[in-house]
């Protein structure tokens, strides 16, 4: 073979393998999602609780490595001193309100239901559903704060985009922390910023950022994923009603007669 | 039948994400009893089931013990008649911090070694 005819040869290699990358570049098949009728993502459906990626192990709101600094006053704010007075300590643990996120963040199923005007969330744990409207109206003023806030969504491009306001100072523990000197709490001006994408058949991608300016100095994000489970579609979500049996509440437990 | 309190080595409490559990156990006192059952409540916002426990004096008392919500046992297949009176278990769990006859129930076996059900793993602390 000559000279020419190796460069030649070599040459028409390089542009094959080439060729073949781009094909297959071209032809590497994108996650096929479903879609609702208006073309967005559809998110509907039983999903498990949002859980961290990969390890699958439960979702914590708190990575201390991605925490922002705390504002001026915010550490005071943010943690909460025990006081021995179990009204004060866990008011969960007398079925008050878990707040947002932690409703979401136990052990129990997620329903999403979409139409083009609403997202509705509803956790089985406690019976919580948020309705988030999608249809880009802004959020209300001189309302009352609230336990879980007022969600408004948006889509940008096939991300939906919630974004949470007029939270009352609450928990924002979520289910295992267990420092017995303090618990953790969001301000009144906590502002909750979710990102979930559909990133194939079986998974949501959650990116959850708090902005509290009161606490922290900037916003903050962790990441989670949401598994889905058909299979949970045949009974639906269960009751859960937190007074029906609540026997030790704050500790003291009933007599077992 | 035999109860045993605060003889066995801690592990992570098994956590039923209802509550904190610290709220209501104390994961310094693990107990581990084994009894007749006398009486199931399939309620929320958990199970409760209670067991005549005879001590080595021969006295028997009545316990109660916190298992999983109906819902989460349901969803794993477990349905109400996994556990009925007259039944004989063994409980696992942290007793109430109350220090009254009452814990949480996070692994229940039959006598003869057969689960009942148990906490599931994500139910567990992850740290």
């Amino acid at each position: 073979m000559s000279k020419i005819q190796t460069n030649v040869a070599a040459l028409a290699t390089v542009l094959a393998v080439v060729l073949v990358a781009m094909l297959n570049a071209q032809s590497k098949p994108v996650a096929q999602i479903p879609r609702a009728a208006d073309g967005k993502p559809d998110l509907s459906g039983m999903w498990d609780n949002p859980k961290e990626p990969g390890s699958r192990a439960p979702a914590t709101v708190f990575d201390k490595a991605k925490m922002a600094p705390f504002a001026p006053g915010g550490e005071a704010l943010f943690y909460e001193p025990r006081t021995g007075d179990p009204r004060h300590d866990e008011p969960r643990a007398f079925c008050m309100p878990s707040g947002f996120p932690s409703a979401f963040l136990g052990p129990y199923p997620v329903q999403l239901i979409q139409t083009p005007q609403y997202l509705v969330m509803s956790t089985e744990f406690m019976n919580v559903t948020r309705i988030v409207p999608l249809d880009g109206r802004p959020h209300k003023t001189d309302i009352e704060p609230t336990f879980y806030g007022e969600p408004v969504g948006r889509w940008e491009g096939d991300t939906l985009v919630i974004e949470g306001r007029n939270y009352k100072r609450w928990s924002l523990d979520d289910w295992y922390y267990q420092n017995p000197k303090e618990y953790r709490m969001h301000s009144e001006a906590f502002h909750s910023i979710e990102r979930l994408r559909r990133v194939d058949a079986d998974t949501i991608a959650y990116e959850f950022t708090v902005d509290d300016p009161k606490i922290f100095t900037k916003p903050w994000s962790v990441q989670w994923e949401m598994k889905r489970h058909p299979e949970w579609e045949k009974t639906g979500l269960y009751e859960m009603v937190c007074n029906e049996n609540n026997r030790c509440e704050g500790g003291k437990c009933r007599d077992s007669k | 039948m035999a109860l045993t309190l605060g003889l066995l080595v801690a592990t992570s409490p098994f956590l039923l994400a209802h509550h904190s559990f610290s709220a209501e156990y104390d994961s310094n006192q693990p107990v581990k009893v084994t009894g007749t059952v006398t009486r199931v409540d399939w309620q929320n916002p958990h199970i409760w089931f209670f067991l005549d426990v005879k001590d080595e004096q021969g006295k028997v008392s009545n316990w109660g013990f916190s298992g999983a919500p109906p819902g989460v046992l349901q969803r794993r297949g477990i349905s109400r008649d996994s556990l009925k009176a007259g039944d004989v278990v063994v409980v696992e769990g942290f007793r109430a911090r109350d220090g009254s006859n009452n814990a949480s129930g996070g692994k229940v076996t039959f006598a003869d070694g057969r689960s009942v059900f148990t906490a599931s793993n994500e139910d567990k602390a992850p740290r």
